[in-house]
């Protein structure tokens, strides 16, 4: 369909090594798309604006490791998108400072496709 | 600042609304009825969470701010399914807290329209407590 295909996208990677349950995914997940929401309304108002009349989609993704979540975290800002590491405060689970996710978007399709078509949901 | 931004500050009416007179956080509680892989839940919460923060930053936007300057809380709970999200949702409606239902698309996994989470807030500690305190972590 090509009207869902031109709605932006948001993806939410997160790491898959840190074994975090579902609860403690699910609260990292949210962090790094309301971060990325309520940047992006600075600076991407109208975008942000036909992502969410468009069903604010996301998908959340899986990466192996924390480099590459860094790889792809420098990827996305040379392309331009907005994106967000999110640290974790450490107070459960895993220790204090760990990067977690990385939420890119919302951005257009093509270019969040163009970045991590090699990646699996989680 | 630019000077926008600069003239925004100035002309901007005031923010109105009551300040939270404690810690805030965000509850969001998944409806374990449904059988949701670990992404599927991560996605729903992070729906609820990001209109639960549109919709207060409208409402009551002291609290949002106060929410997001220290580290954007978020506690997640289970909730037995769509009946009891929706209980939940009255109570925390009658103690004057804000409410995001969220219904899926259907893309995946499950029936298209299932309520799949209930988020509530940015509110202080004390009062989601009152509402969610018995839950069970997710």
């Amino acid at each position: 369909m090509a009207s869902t295909a031109e709605h932006p996208s948001m993806v939410l990677i997160a790491r898959k090594d840190l074994k975090m349950s579902a609860g403690k995914l699910a609260v990292q997940c949210s962090h790094a798309a309301v971060t990325c929401t309520v940047n992006a309304r600075k600076t991407h108002a109208r975008l942000v604006e036909r992502w969410m009349n468009g069903g604010a989609r996301k998908i959340c993704l899986r990466a192996d490791d924390l480099g590459t979540l860094q790889r792809l975290a420098g990827q996305a800002q040379s392309a331009g998108l907005v994106t967000t590491l999110v640290k974790d405060a450490g107070h459960t689970e895993v220790p204090p400072g760990t990067i977690t996710v990385l939420g890119i978007g919302p951005a257009p399709r093509r270019a969040i496709d163009a970045l991590v078509s090699d990646l699996k949901p989680y | 600042m630019g000077l926008r931004s600069f003239f925004h500050r100035l002309t901007a009416p005031p923010v109105i609304g009551q300040s939270p007179d404690g810690p805030c956080k965000m509850v969001c509680v998944v409806n374990h009825g449904l059988k949701m892989g670990k992404g599927k839940i991560a996605a729903q919460v992070g729906h609820g969470a990001v209109m639960a923060t549109m919709k207060a930053g409208s409402l009551k936007p002291l609290f949002v701010e106060q929410w997001l300057a220290t580290g954007q809380k978020k506690v997640c709970l289970k909730g037995a399914d769509a009946d009891h999200l929706l209980a939940l949702e009255q109570l925390a409606k009658d103690a004057g807290i804000l409410t995001t239902l969220v219904h899926d698309a259907g893309h995946t996994q499950i029936p298209s329209g299932s309520l799949t989470v209930l988020a509530l807030g940015p509110e202080t500690d004390d009062l989601l407590e009152r509402i969610t305190g018995e839950l069970k972590l997710l």
